[in-house]
């Protein structure tokens, strides 16, 4: 073997060795989503921007409405079925034995996912736009959701997550959104499992009655867990220059969960 | 009643009102109020909760407690500032004990050193 030839051998071997290192500085090269053109999309914002100007007014910072859900007639209440209403039930059962305390199978560190953290009373939410989604900026465990408003269709099989895979469309000032994905490990409300089939609706809109309140009509459905359909709505508050306040939960975890499942307090 | 109200907060009669906390207050007896007498040894202004650090006076001595606040932004919007307390102020405070009988609440209201006040104080004893 002459030299060069040894070399680029050798060279050959060192690669195919470091497969991890052989990658660095080849990024990925995604195909476009499906509904998206090559040179379209959130992926190529530049030269859209101004028409963002057309979009409502949300600056701002966003807090939950205490006690502003529904109508002020009785509580509406998911309605479960078959298994997923046994396993509520179970979970109700534990909850009454165990003087009303909750257990935990997870750290309260661990956010409660979609679409609970849409209806967190202590932390507020900001939302974002840019040409092709909105991403919603959630004090609470520092969490950050994406919907997509560039036309593009969900993801095929998507994985299943804590914020699943949302999609929207603007009905005038209206974004309307549509989420599936969502891990079905989380709850649909304290206590309430979901199925895989799990789908929530979102209508979020100013309120006609005051532009400082925004609105988020939540549909829920899930055919596999829930009788019928399950509709809230929640309003949030705005703070025009209030910001978000980070959150490190793994900095501050005073609430660790003990081996039976019980919240401590240090 | 009382049960009813553990049932609440423990969330099985949640719904109407959209407040899921960080965690359940389950843990706190939120109908009872007890009002302390104390120095503040550490206040912490960070997510997902403040809490303040009091050496509260007791029949011999005192009680080291633990005091578990809402977000900081939550009560930003109620006046409380990182600097609203320091190490060494006196204080009296009033909290929602922890149902196991341990040395810690959740918050209520608090009597700066100034006279001022923050939050529900009164009640308790």
């Amino acid at each position: 073997m002459t030299r060069p030839l040894l070399r680029a051998a050798a060279l050959a071997l060192l690669v195919a060795a470091v497969p991890a290192s052989a990658q660095l500085g080849a990024a990925t090269q995604s195909p476009p989503p499906e509904g998206v053109a090559p040179d379209g999309g959130a992926g190529h914002a530049k030269g859209h921007y101004h028409e963002l100007d057309a979009l409502p007014d949300w600056g701002g910072i966003w807090f939950v409405q205490a006690g502003a859900s529904g109508g002020g007639a009785a509580p509406l209440i998911p309605k479960l079925k078959g298994e997923y209403l046994e396993r509520y039930q179970a979970w109700r059962g534990e909850v009454a034995a165990n003087d009303g305390v909750t257990r935990r199978t997870r750290s309260n560190c661990s956010p409660p996912g979609m679409p609970r953290i849409m209806r967190l009373g202590q932390y507020p939410y900001e939302f974002l736009f840019t040409p092709g989604r909105v991403t919603i900026n959630q004090e609470a465990w520092m969490q950050t959701r994406t919907i997509w408003t560039d036309g593009r269709a969900h993801k095929e099989d998507p994985d299943p997550t804590f914020m699943g895979d949302s999609i929207g469309h603007w009905e005038g000032d209206t974004l309307v959104v549509d989420t599936i994905g969502i891990s079905d490990e989380l709850d649909l409300d304290t206590g309430m499992p979901h199925s895989a089939q799990f789908r929530l609706t979102e209508r979020i809109h100013l309120s006609p009655d005051d532009p400082d309140v925004l609105v988020n009509e939540m549909r829920m459905e899930d055919p596999e867990a829930l009788e019928e359909p399950f509709e809230v709505t929640v309003r949030y508050r705005r703070d025009r220059h209030g910001s978000l306040i980070e959150f490190q939960c793994a900095e501050n975890d005073r609430n660790p969960i003990d081996e039976e499942g019980n919240t401590e307090f240090l | 009643m009382k049960l009813l109200a553990k049932l609440a907060l423990a969330g099985i009669v949640l719904a109407p009102v959209p407040v899921l906390a960080h965690h359940s207050y389950a843990m706190f007896d939120m109908g009872k109020t007890v009002a302390l007498q104390a120095t503040v040894v550490r206040f912490k202004w960070q997510n997902p909760h403040a809490f303040i650090e009091i050496d509260a006076a007791a029949r011999n001595g005192s009680e080291r407690w633990s005091i578990e606040m809402t977000s900081p932004n939550n009560l930003a919007q109620e006046g409380w500032r990182r600097t609203s307390l320091k190490p060494g102020d006196r204080v009296t405070i009033w909290v929602h004990p922890l149902r196991s009988g341990a040395r810690g609440g959740s918050y209520a209201g608090v009597r700066l050193p100034n006279g001022s006040t923050l939050g529900e104080v009164g009640g308790g004893a």
